[in-house]
């Protein structure tokens, strides 16, 4: 442990160390706030530890019919029955059983609303508050909870994301310390982490200052955000690989029965992984579960998507219970839209921003709520209509973070963590 | 060409020595790691396939013209005339021009999608004539790196995936769009084939391009207005949108051109076109083998099926009306009223006033008075190679989008419309400018002013262009396996339904899966190239897509469902891979075309090598002098090499392109 910390102490990493700390002010010195530190002092007081959160991400487009507002008794609701949850006169799909017995912890919004039915814009707003163009790019609500809240472990990165990192927004205009590091597989963690058995510590560090003095002016003919992001890679891979908490990486280290708890899905096991690093001191860590675009044959692929989501989920919510972590961890389930009502030709349901759902749990959120209405077909809000900037400012809320507060990108342009959005005050605790 | 080779003196044999041990090493820690179920993982060094030298180019690529060379070098200059009025009107400096270090690396990467070797480096370097530029532009677009480079191109924009659905086997439409690439097949025939193909895969591989939204009839109008005109009409899909200038009812009139393709080969196909056919199937003989399939053969049943189904997937056409959506909502129609075929703009070109729908969409997409199809594609080869489009995202040109130099544009178009949509001799001319051959500039998207083009956009290599250069540096044959040709997946895949019993069916079905299926297809990679779990080949031959782990997705390739979803944004997986990984580490086994080009030179020249195959150049004086230093303080020559070579590996420089 200490031999790896030696590394630090080479002049040259130091140095290279010193060049991420003035990087850090590097085209932004106009968002006022240092990493680490909260921005204002009228925010109320956080935990010492502040609050985590646990974002899993329905990619492709969740249906809400099928799963947390059926329509019982409707031509739209299709082959999927609703079933009686915890709390009296409140249903859903019956591919949620587990997630039924526990409605009296959830707070599910069901009157949802966007405007954009394509995936990327869809998932970029969700993600960001911000609809995508071209001129900037908005930081994900990840990033923002780690530029305002700060990272809660030294070595370990402060938002991790479990899935495909290209269509991610990352950092935005933030800092690039404030990226996700991606992890393709969670049964595989972080990979190629360890030195090869040949490459001695000394070797390794001679090679990173060779590297260093061969690529001084090339990164000086170079100097910009483009190659300071890199260079803040490096330097974060550098200081990764010399943790000691790299085991929060690794899922193989929980027992069978845990890991067969969770079911043995990417997403079931993006959810274990997701509460170790949670465990370890990660701030943000977000799951992507793919393949809710289903045109077409739905019902053959929708109970068994369902069915891992619910599993999953359950046990997520279930275990950090038991480990005195709900209280201080919001769990997020979202996609980027609703799937149609009408079903298709081909006995699959098509894209529908007008009306969908999303639920929150735990940490600042009030358990026992259901909000918002769609109307009897299940095709737009028939009451409390609530936008994606809305929903977001609702978990910005519940984790304290200030979003009313105006922050200044390198642009001149004020940006708020939640857009234009307003908390729903009814679900949070 | 090559540089005289020196005997191995006794020095370098010592060197040649420790190299093993370092080797060896990795031989062991690979032993060591060896999980049971991975006896197909080599037991380490490089496999042989890829280390001798192959005997023939890998394919047959239309040649250049050379004899084009002053009308090149005539459409280059008129381009840099633009440009320099440009760069006076706003008061910028030009970067400077690149020296032929510079230029070497930077073209082969262009136009090849890798870092030049050693050798073509220190052959073009030492090559005194005056044309030795426009010479290696014409040998690289004819050479296979080339058709594998712009393969990897529109890739990422045609989203090409093996199994777009489950029961599409798309390898015969991969085939055919890097043939299409091979042949220099001219663009706006090559678009008029693929929107109008009938038949299936099999024996008409363009189909592929409908097919790649099968199911999905508007989504399909709306990728193909968006990847070929550059425009976005998808939220209109939904509704009118309030800032856009497409309406739900015009989004409907352009989708109606379309509206009869069929999917499913039924009775009411069309005969097939001269030469091609198009076999009509009865629906009735595929419901019956789905039936037999599903009672007699348990759990190989839903393989079967899918199977079936792919053999009964296939393109035709024939007019259909298409109606409004249930829930229209807007008073200059009602929902479901019947619309009328209307186009975004233009008219239906009159030699195909009475053909069908989608006939006429196709004529009127690739016709030379639609100015912003060829507009699409200029704008779209200019970002290519410059690194940013005149109209920025490239998919969204719009009136309040206008491009940052509209008389560029326009003479871009022109420029494609001379060379007839011949893409490749535009992609010539545009690398022939005196402004691509100047340094790289910083362009930052977020700025108020608009880039200049004082020179290309820095870039970072794009993740097939990075895993490539690697592979350049360890494998002297990359080329050891290609993606199947068309007419190889046909033979074990074509099934006729008409005919065939379900043990036909099946047999056909074992020979496909014993080849192709998954985990086949993937040991049979491993056996040939195989090193470490990475399959040592080029990245367009690769199995698509990749699982979210491998290099190349790590440092961004897309997943192939987002239209040009490739990124070049750092994360740590990528500098770990880097660091640790297998690949960077196949390059210091005995065989590699760096460790073999290393001991075939003088040891006084060992740094000067290294450099060269990395970077591309000659070290500095004082990074020689480092280098030097390193190598000979290192425990032994052979660490001291492989140091350098990781270093050189992790600078900036190496990934980011001067």
């Amino acid at each position: 442990m200490t031999s790896r910390l030696v590394l630090h102490d080479d002049p040259l990493v130091r140095r290279s160390f010193l060049g991420r700390a003035a990087g850090a002010a590097f085209g932004l010195t106009l968002l006022d706030g240092v990493a680490g530190k909260p921005l204002v002092a009228d925010q109320p007081a956080l935990p010492p530890s502040g609050i985590n959160v646990i974002a899993l991400m329905m990619r492709g487009a969740m249906s809400h019919i099928d799963t947390f507002d059926p329509k019982p008794g409707r031509e739209e609701q299709g082959e999927t029955k609703a079933i009686a949850t915890s709390i009296p006169g409140l249903q859903f799909g019956e591919h949620l059983p587990q997630l039924a017995g526990l409605a009296d912890r959830l707070a599910v919004i069901r009157s949802l609303t966007t405007e954009t039915g394509a995936h990327e814009q869809g998932t970029y707003l969700m993600r960001t508050s911000y609809p995508q163009i071209n001129s900037i790019r908005h930081p994900a609500l990840g990033s923002w909870a780690v530029h305002v809240m700060g990272k809660r472990s030294r070595d370990l990165p402060g938002y991790v994301l479990v899935g495909n990192g290209n269509e991610h927004p990352g950092c935005g205009f933030l800092d690039p310390a404030f990226t996700p590091v991606p992890i393709a597989d969670p049964e595989r963690g972080l990979e190629n982490i360890t030195r090869p058995g040949y490459l001695s510590q000394a070797n390794f560090e001679r090679r990173l200052a060779l590297a260093d003095r061969i690529d001084h002016d090339f990164k000086q003919q170079y100097a910009g955000r483009q190659i300071e992001a890199y260079d803040r890679m490096y330097a974060d891979a550098v200081r990764l690989m010399g943790s000691g908490d790299l085991a929060a990486f690794d899922i193989s280290r929980e027992d069978e029965s845990t890991r067969e708890r969770y079911g043995r899905s990417r997403l079931g096991q993006g959810c274990l992984l997701a509460r170790r690093l949670v465990e370890s001191g990660v701030r943000y860590v977000e799951v992507e579960m793919n393949g809710w675009d289903m045109h077409r044959d739905l019902w053959e692929e929708l109970p068994e998507k369902v069915g891992e989501l619910d599993t999953a989920m359950a046990s997520l919510l279930g275990d950090l219970e038991a480990r005195g972590l709900l209280r201080s961890t919001l769990v997020v389930l979202a996609t980027e839209f609703g799937r149609s009502p009408k079903i298709n030709e081909n006995a699959g349901r098509d894209h529908h921003p007008a009306v969908f759902s999303c639920v929150l749990a735990g940490a600042g959120v009030k358990p026992g709520v259901v909000y918002g209405a769609s109307d009897a077909r299940g095709h737009s809000p028939d009451r409390d209509a609530v936008s994606v900037a809305d929903f977001n400012a609702t978990i910005a809320a519940a984790c304290g973070l200030p979003w009313e507060k105006e922050f200044v990108a390198p642009n001149g342009r004020p940006f708020k963590i939640g857009h234009d959005g307003k908390p729903i005050t009814a679900v949070l605790a | 060409m090559r540089l005289k080779v020196v005997p191995i003196s006794q020095r370098v044999a010592s060197a040649l020595a420790a190299c093993l041990i370092v080797a060896g090493a990795v031989v062991s820690l690979a032993a060591n790691r060896a999980k049971p179920d991975t006896s197909a993982d080599r037991k380490g060094g490089l496999p042989k396939a890829v280390t001798a030298a192959p005997n023939r180019p890998a394919m047959d690529v239309a040649p250049v013209d050379a004899r084009r060379r002053d009308k090149v070098r005539a459409q280059a200059a008129a381009i840099d005339a633009i440009l320099a009025t440009r760069w006076q009107e706003y008061g910028v400096v030009p970067s400077p021009s690149l020296d032929d270090a510079q230029f070497v690396r930077r073209i082969h990467l262009e136009l090849a999608g890798r870092i030049p070797t050693y050798d073509e480096t220190v052959a073009f370097l030492q090559n005194d004539s005056s044309d030795k530029r426009d010479a290696l532009i014409e040998r690289l677009l004819a050479s296979p790196d080339y058709v594998s480079h712009f393969y990897n191109f529109w890739a990422d924009i045609l989203r090409l995936t093996e199994r777009p659905q489950r029961n599409l086997i798309f390898e015969p439409y991969l085939a055919y769009v890097k043939d299409s690439i091979r042949t220099n097949k001219r663009y706006d025939d090559w678009v008029r084939e693929m929107l109008t193909a009938d038949g299936r895969l099999w024996e008409n591989p363009a189909v592929g391009f409908q097919l790649r939204d099968d199911g999905m009839p508007l989504p399909y109008v709306d990728n193909t207005v968006r990847v070929l005109l550059g425009t976005q009409i998808g939220c209109a899909q939904c509704h009118d949108h309030p800032f856009d200038r497409w309406t739900q009812h015009e989004f409907y009139e352009l989708a109606a051109f379309t509206a009869g393709t069929k999917m499913r080969l039924g009775a009411a196909m069309r005969p097939g076109k001269p030469g091609k056919e198009a076999k009509p199937v009865p629906p009735p003989a595929v419901r019956a083998l789905v039936k037999e399939a599903k009672e007699s053969r348990g759990r190989k049943a839903a393989q079967l099926i899918q199977f079936i189904q792919a053999n009964a997937t296939g393109v035709s056409f024939q007019d259909r009306p298409l109606r409004l959506p249930h829930d229209y909502q807007y008073d200059d129609a009602k929902p479901l009223e019947p619309v009328t075929k209307k186009l975004l703009w233009g008219s239906v070109p009159a030699s195909v006033k009475n053909a069908d729908g989608r006939e006429q969409f196709a004529s009127w997409m690739v016709a030379r008075t639609n100015r912003q199809f060829a507009r699409t594609i200029a704008n779209r080869m200019w970002k290519k190679v410059m690194g940013v489009g005149l109209v920025e995202p490239d998919d969204d040109f719009r009136k309040e989008n206008p491009p940052s130099d509209p008389e560029l544009l326009e003479h871009l178009t022109d420029l494609v419309l001379r060379l007839d949509f011949d893409l490749r001799e535009f992609v010539r001319a545009v690398v022939s400018t005196s402004a691509y051959q100047r340094r790289a500039v910083i362009h930052d998207p977020t700025a108020a002013e608009p880039f200049r083009f004082t020179g290309p956009a820095l870039r970072r290599m794009t993740a097939e262009q990075l895993w490539d250069s690697i592979v350049t540096l360890v494998a002297r044959n990359p080329w050891s396996v290609q993606r199947p040709a068309a007419a190889e997946i046909a033979e074990v895949a074509s099934v006729d339904l008409r005919q065939a019993s379900l043990d036909d069916v099946e047999r056909q079905f074992d020979a496909f899966f014993d080849r192709y299926g998954p985990g086949r297809y993937q040991r049979m990679l491993q056996q040939n190239c195989g090193y470490r779990g990475q399959w040592l080949m080029k990245a367009s031959e690769m199995p698509t897509p990749l699982p979210l782990g491998h290099f190349l997705r790590q440092f961004g390739q897309s997943d192939r469902e987002t239209i040009e979803g490739g990124r070049t944004v750092p994360t740590i997986p990528q500098i770990l891979a880097m660091f640790n990984g297998p690949i960077t580490h196949a390059m210091l086994e005995k065989g590699s075309v760096i460790y073999e080009t290393v001991m075939s030179h003088d040891p006084e020249e060992t740094v000067d090598v290294i450099f060269l195959s990395v970077l591309s150049h000659e070290p500095a004086a004082d990074d020689r002098r480092e280098a030097r230093d390193e190598i000979a303080s290192a425990a032994d020559p052979a660490t001291g090499c492989g140091n350098l070579i990781w270093a050189l590996l992790n600078t900036r420089e190496f990934i980011f392109i001067q």
